[in-house]
């Protein structure tokens, strides 16, 4: 009970109540949170709407809502009890970038007097955002650390090459393939990680998140499997 | 396609606990009716009636119609869910794109939810099935398995339905995608169903109604309505003219919705809206990208105290009381509710025609009947939207992490259901204002209003709303609680059909209450609070528990609940807990000591035994010669404050007989009481249960001795929850067998069905002797251990009341705060008297040297004009006619609610509803002034009944009640015309035809009839009119006259039916006595009709008519089986090629009216006007005649009138 009093929580995906505006519905969410003034409601439901760039459209039913207006929505919402604890789950995905920006500074502003928790698939988000991370697969923490002290910790381990489609298949085989992708030309840019220069073809690439990531991955995999 | 999308539904509900659960309550349902109307809970209650075979056609189509409503509410919870489970899990978007066309997939969705739905339907017939057969069912009511009569219930009727409300149901479902829109068509549907009834009651429009019922229910009455029970028994469901038409109808309705469900329906994303006045749509533009704000959120305080949670709990159910009364489907219901309240109240307590005025407590009738169940299928429906609200619209995890209560939030719903069910009953009152207004009844009792809506029916709804809580909450589909709790709530009166009788072992069951202008509430609903009281400890105890199992988060398991509740249930919970169930079970229990230990309660089944036990014991002593009484003293003390009464009799009995009697048999009740002879006795026998004790004399008893016994009755004190008199506070009505003993053995508590007697070992019942058995002619029907006797009282009561008892005031006198009034009889009277008691107003009048009274309450002025009318034109008609009136004085007394009035010797008592508040229309379309004519019938028994009493046999009651109906029935004819007599008869036919077809026992013919109403007042009345249209008013009023002069004030042997029938006979021409065997005799019904007819103007201008009509009749034996004829041979017959059967008939040598009509202008009203109306005799069934009228004929009939007893009347005239 006393952790809901500091609690601003996400998730994922949410709806709303059919017909009710924006006004309403958070004047409803901070009854609910306990912010027990009328007066004291309307600033902080006028703030909250402020803050999200939602004021314009408040008499709105927020069943209408684009999908980044609600993503906003949520945030609003989520302030509402000037939170101490965040949690947040995959809030940027299917935002355009603006609106992703905008949602990330306004985590970020928040985030400076309390804690986020933030659960994301968009590796760019935690290296913007977070001072530490966890990586979770299949309910387990694979690696808790900072952003920074990850790829700190690959820096000169991780090798690029770019190699014909076809070679793919072998290149997995041989080497501990962390990602793939396409190049304009069809060839294939793949990153490996490993402790020294595989083959003179590789060059030693700057170590991304996404690398972490993807070792920590790899990882969890080859435990599983053995 | 088609089929994969049709088996891939079709898997998914039989992978679903939903679809075994529906099927298994029906299936439970349908086999629980089956085996209890099949007598299965024999051993536990009473015996069922053996009459009627429990599984004939029309009994297995019955008992589906009264699961239909349950069938309805499965169409939106599987048709409605087939469509909008796509649209709920948002598989629409994905399925939308696929290559199916829009026929498959509307076809496969519609056909396999359909389908679905008919198995669980299925589930019912072999639900009945089993049941019929249950063991421990009567096999005597239960005939031979007939596929045909569950194929064609199923075929006709279900099958279609199921069709057209499926159809209609998925089409709202599809256009809405909202389920609860399809919940509140089917209720829709329903109340205009009511609505559609009450506009179409009268018997002409019962084609129309038969037409136009969706379900199709009217339509089978249209042709079964008035089968005799041997014909319910033995027949097969018609499937012909009305029924075919209905069912092409609302097949045909069934396609077009479905077709245009199929046209309109569209793969498109959003629900198919109604916009008015659409703005054109913004572009919306994104702007501001990046940018850094500054979050400063304003200081506010919190408040997370328990004070504030209530604040947020009342403002959190005002937003969920907004969602349902601004959501449409709400609104309609309210919208169509209001005009059923409207149509359905203001026909209440109609009465020949006749309404009463819009008094409030009839308006107030409503809720407790129909819109009752509207309020509840909505408090179930909204329970569980509001539950589920959160988790539907997916905003549950936002609420959820909130540190709001749980308590908060169920509680928040609970207040948001009470808000509704306000609303719904501010409709009821709003409704019955209508009314009020729309009839000029300006009496406006908003108190009354209020408190009987709001503090007493609101707290039975508010019971209900706690359980929907508990259920919905308990349930994670909220269409499958509401159906759960719509079978609770339509099952628990049923089950007093397994031997659960109190109240309170069933929720929210309660004795009624009731209201009278007179007596307002009276004592009755005191344990009506004190049971609602109860339940509403028990309902919040559910309450509670749902709040333990309140779903916060992620659904957990069965296991996860369990635990989560148990460790939820701690501190004031427990303690708000223990306090709830100590008071359930204090005030159980207290209404459980007081009635079954401080006082005695049977159950009906020990109450069958008793009676069983009573005959068995004590009917050798039928026989034993009584003395009689012929003298009665009586003081009675009627306490109206207090509702207590102390009563003393002094009989003066002698024996009449010529035998020595030496035991005096006491029958009495159960108040406590003394006896004291003046001679000695010795108590031999006191049977504390049946109040029967035997009294041995010292000394015999010898032939002209008289012996005197005193007794003194009161009743036992009341207690809060318990009255235990007779007497109210303003209205006390009692008669003297509520209160005083009777002499010897009395059979009125013998088991009348012989299947039941069996069973009990005892013989077959005759009811009572027949009128030739001259040696059961010694008592009359009215009291067995007495003739004609002395009656003196002396009644008291308090100040601000007048009570009243037959005879004439003596002496009237205050002692104290009491008034007493001493009456005496100054000439002979039967043993049956009352004493009355109220705050009356008091109007008088004379006619001749007899002194009229009326005693009213004041504000019932409406009709004491008509009445003092009806009290001079009998004892006009009675005395020109028959003979003097035996006393010099006559009153009316008003009593409270009740419905009838009673004739006691000078003293008529008068239900306030019977015809004070009568709200009579005299114009030619008003209906009968029923003030009027049961004021004439009531005066009418002072002669039939207290000077002719018939002797206790058979027949007796149509000396009384056929004879006093035939005066009123005569008055009223000289007073308001032959036009207003037909309403009066058309009344008296359905009424007769309706109730013969739920006979228990027999339906003997009137002149041996067993006393039924039916046939004693409607139809003796009919044939008394008939008889008197035969022979003339005056030949059948001397006959009368000179039995009358016979019989009246005879001792023993009495007369019987058979004397009066002789009389008549006497004045009877010969070519008329058939209709003394078709009337008196047997039962005898015709089938008149006019199969065609023509006209032609002749060259001088008149118009000659040729009429082609049938003629026939039959007779019905006592069970309803026809036959026409007494021995073999003697049976008319009639074929034509037109005919699939021929018709057959009692041989016929009839005088039948033809009647030839035109219409004419009368003050700019059409008039219908006789050309021609001549009784004509028949001899065979099919006729034709030729009659030449002077102007345009426009109808003919045979029989026009009706005068004659016809099961279809309307086809008896034919429209040119």
């Amino acid at each position: 009970m006393s952790l809901r009093k500091i609690l601003g929580y996400l998730p994922q995906s949410f709806g709303v109540y059919p017909k009710m505006s924006a006004e309403d519905l958070l004047d409803y969410f901070a009854t609910l949170k306990g912010v027990s003034s009328k007066t004291d409601r309307i600033k902080l439901v006028k703030e909250v709407l402020e803050i999200t760039n939602l004021y314009d459209v408040r008499k709105k039913h927020v069943a209408g809502y684009s999908g980044g207006m609600k993503q906003r929505f949520g945030i609003a919402q989520l302030l509402l009890n000037n939170p101490k604890l965040i949690i947040v789950d995959e809030p940027t995905a299917g935002l355009d970038p603006a609106e992703r920006h905008r949602f990330l500074n306004v985590l970020r502003e928040v985030g400076t007097n309390c804690t986020v928790i933030f659960s994301t698939h968009i590796v760019e988000d935690v290296k913007e955002l977070c001072n530490e991370m966890a990586i979770l697969n299949g309910g387990r923490i694979l690696k808790h650390t900072t952003p920074q002290e990850a790829t700190s910790e690959i820096d000169g381990k991780i090798w690029t090459r770019i190699i014909g489609r076809d070679d793919l298949e072998d290149m997995e085989k041989m080497y501990n393939v962390l990602s793939s992708n396409y190049n304009q030309d069809n060839s294939l840019n793949i990153r490996v990680f490993a402790e020294q220069q595989p083959s003179t073809e590789f060059v030693l690439a700057k170590p991304q998140l996404d690398d972490v990531y993807f070792i920590a991955l790899k990882q969890d995999e080859f435990v599983s499997i053995s | 396609m088609f089929f994969t999308i049709y088996k891939q539904e079709l898997n998914y509900w039989f992978k679903r606990p939903t679809f075994y659960i529906y099927t298994a309550i029906f299936f439970a349902l349908a086999l629980f009716f089956a085996a209890s109307t099949a007598g299965v809970f024999d051993f536990i209650t009473t015996t069922t009636n053996s009459s009627s075979t429990v599984n004939s056609p029309i009994g297995i189509n019955n008992l589906f119609n009264s699961l239909a409503v349950l069938i309805f509410f499965l169409f939106p919870s599987i048709v409605g869910v087939s469509v909008y489970r796509d649209y709920k899990s948002e598989m629409h978007s994905i399925l939308y794109s696929y290559p199916f066309t829009k026929a498959n997939y509307l076809f496969a969705k519609f056909l396999s939810s359909i389908t679905v739905v008919l198995m669980i339907v299925f589930a019912i017939g072999l639900g009945m099935f089993v049941g019929f057969r249950f063991p421990g069912t009567n096999s005597e009511i239960v005939t031979s398995f007939s596929f045909m009569a569950y194929a064609h219930a199923y075929l006709v009727y279900i099958i279609p339905n199921v069709l057209l409300f499926g159809a209609i149901v998925f089409g709202v479902v599809t256009f809405t995608r909202n389920i609860s829109a399809g919940f509140i068509t089917v209720v829709l549907f329903l109340l205009v169903q009511g609505i559609v009834e009450s506009i179409l009651r009268d018997p002409e429009s019962r084609f129309l109604s038969g037409l136009l019922d969706p379900f199709g229910a009217s339509a089978s009455s249209y042709y079964t309505r008035y089968w005799t029970v041997a014909e319910q028994n033995e027949l097969f469901l018609p499937f012909k003219g009305v029924i075919i038409y209905n069912r092409l109808l609302w097949m045909g309705i069934a396609i077009l919705v479905f077709g245009l469900v199929y046209k309109y329906f569209t793969f498109s994303e959003n629900a198919f809206s109604f916009s008015f006045g659409k703005k054109a749509p913004e572009r919306s533009v994104k702007s501001n990208f990046g940018g850094i704000t500054r979050i400063k959120l304003p200081e506010v305080g919190f408040d997370y105290s328990a004070k504030q949670n209530l604040r947020t709990m009342w403002k959190l159910s005002n937003i969920d009381f907004k969602y349902i009364v601004t959501s449409w489907p709400f609104i309609s219901i309210l919208l169509v509710g209001l005009i059923f309240i409207i149509l359905t109240a203001s026909v209440i307590g109609e009465v020949f025609g006749t309404n009463t005025y819009p008094v409030t407590w009839q308006m107030l009738l409503v809720p407790g009947n129909s819109f009752g169940l509207f309020i509840n299928i909505l408090t179930f429906l909204y329970a569980g939207m509001l539950v589920h609200r959160g988790s539907i619209s997916r905003v549950n995890h936002l609420i959820d992490v909130t540190p709001i209560p749980n308590w908060t939030l169920l509680w928040s719903k609970f207040i948001a259901l009470l808000k509704m069910q306000a609303v719904l009953l501010l409709v009821i009152m709003l409704g019955g204002m209508s009314i009020q207004i729309y009839r000029g009844y300006y009496n406006f009792e908003i108190g009354h209003y209020l408190y009987e809506l709001y503090a007493l029916n609101f707290i039975g709804f508010i019971i209900w709303a706690l359980l929907s809580l508990f259920v919905q909450t308990l349930m994670k589909n909220p269409y499958l609680g509401l159906f759960v709790l719509l079978v609770i709530s339509i099952g628990i009166p049923f089950l007093s059909e397994a031997g659960i009788e109190q109240s309170i072992f069933k929720y929210n069951q309660a004795p009624g209450f009731s209201y009278s202008d007179m007596n307002g509430y009276g004592v009755t609903y005191h344990s009506y609070i004190i049971h609602k009281i109860y339940w509403l400890f028990g309902g919040l105890m559910l309450l509670i528990i749902a709040g333990l199992f309140w779903v916060r988060g992620i659904p957990n398991s069965f296991n996860e609940r369990m635990q989560l509740a148990s460790k939820r249930f701690h501190g004031g919970i427990v303690i708000f807990f223990g306090f709830l169930l100590v008071g359930f079970f204090a005030l159980g229990f207290s209404i459980y000591k007081e009635n079954n230990i401080n006082n005695k309660s049977f159950s009906s089944k020990v109450r069958e035994q008793q009676r069983v036990d009573f005959e068995k014991n004590y009917k050798k002593y039928e026989e034993y010669a009584q003395p009689r009484v012929v003298a009665v003293k009586s003081t009675m003390d009627i306490y109206p404050k207090q509702l207590n009464f102390e009563a003393t009799a002094k009989y003066t009995m002698v024996n009449k007989t010529q035998e020595v009697i030496d035991t005096l048999f006491l029958n009495h009740n159960g108040y406590p009481s003394t006896f004291t002879f003046n001679k000695e006795v010795s108590l031999v026998l006191e049977d504390s249960i049946m109040h029967f004790d035997m009294y041995k004399l010292a000394q015999s008893l010898q032939p002209g001795d008289s012996l005197e016994l005193f007794t003194s009755v009161k009743n036992k004190p009341n207690t809060f929850l318990r009255n235990n008199s007779p007497v109210v506070a303003n209205g006390t009505f009692i008669n003297n067998f509520r209160i005083f003993p009777t002499l010897g053995y009395n059979g009125s508590n013998e088991l009348t069905d012989d299947e039941a007697r069996k069973k009990y070992g005892l013989p077959k019942n005759p009811l009572r002797p027949m009128p030739s058995d001259s040696a059961a002619l010694g008592n009359t029907y009215i009291s067995k251990d007495s003739d004609w006797i002395d009656f003196e009282a002396t009644v008291s009561t308090s100040q601000d009341q007048i009570a009243i008892a037959p005879g004439y005031l003596q002496k009237e006198w205050v002692e104290g705060d009491r008034k007493y009034f001493h009456y005496k009889m100054d000439s002979k009277i039967l043993h049956f008297y009352a004493f009355n008691s109220a705050r009356y107003e008091v109007i008088k009048d004379q006619w001749n040297d007899v002194k009229l009274e009326i005693y009213y309450r004041k504000g019932h002025e409406f009709n004491l004009d008509r009445m003092m009318k009806g009290m001079k034109a009998s004892l006009e008609y009675n005395t020109a006619n028959f003979s003097p009136y035996q006393h010099k004085q006559l009153r009316v007394i008003e009593f409270p609610r009740g419905g009838f009035a009673q004739s006691f010797p000078n003293t008529i008592p008068y239900a306030e509803d019977a015809g004070f508040i009568a709200d009579v229309d005299d114009t030619d379309e008003g209906g009968v002034d029923y003030p009027f004519a049961i004021t004439v019938h009531e005066v009418a028994h002072q002669w039939w009944a207290h000077q002719v009493i018939g002797a206790d046999v058979l027949g007796s009651t149509m000396l009384s009640e056929s004879l006093s109906e035939y005066v009123s029935l005569k008055v009223l004819e000289h007073q308001y015309g032959k036009e207003k007599m037909r309403k009066f008869l058309k009344k008296a036919l359905d009424g007769y035809l309706t109730q013969r077809t739920v006979e228990s026992k027999r339906e003997n013919a009137l002149m041996y009839n067993d006393g039924q109403g039916y046939i004693r007042y409607q139809k003796g009345s009919l044939v008394f009119y008939a008889l008197s249209d035969y022979i003339g008013e005056s030949a059948l009023n001397g006959a009368l006259k000179t039995y009358v002069e016979k019989v009246k004030f005879q001792e023993p042997p009495y007369t019987t039916s058979e004397d009066l029938v002789n009389h008549i006979k006497a004045v009877t021409p010969d070519s008329l006595r058939y209709i003394i065997k078709d009337m008196f005799e047997t039962i005898t019904l015709y089938k008149n009709s006019v199969s065609n007819v023509t006209s032609k103007e002749l060259p001088n201008g008149k118009y000659q008519v040729d009429i082609e009509f049938v003629v026939s009749k039959y007779r019905n034996n006592d069970q309803g089986k026809r036959y026409y004829g007494d021995k073999v041979g003697d049976t008319l017959t009639y074929t034509s090629k037109n005919l699939i059967q021929p018709i057959l008939s009692v041989p016929l040598a009839d005088y039948i009216d033809i009647g030839i009509f035109t219409e004419e202008e009368v003050d700019g009203k059409k008039k219908e006007v006789v050309l021609y109306l001549q009784k004509h005799k028949i001899t065979s069934i099919h006729n034709t005649i030729s009659i030449v009228v002077d102007k345009k004929p426009t109808e003919v009939g045979v029989d026009p009138y009706n005068k004659l007893i016809d099961t279809s009347s309307e086809d008896n005239r034919r429209k040119l």
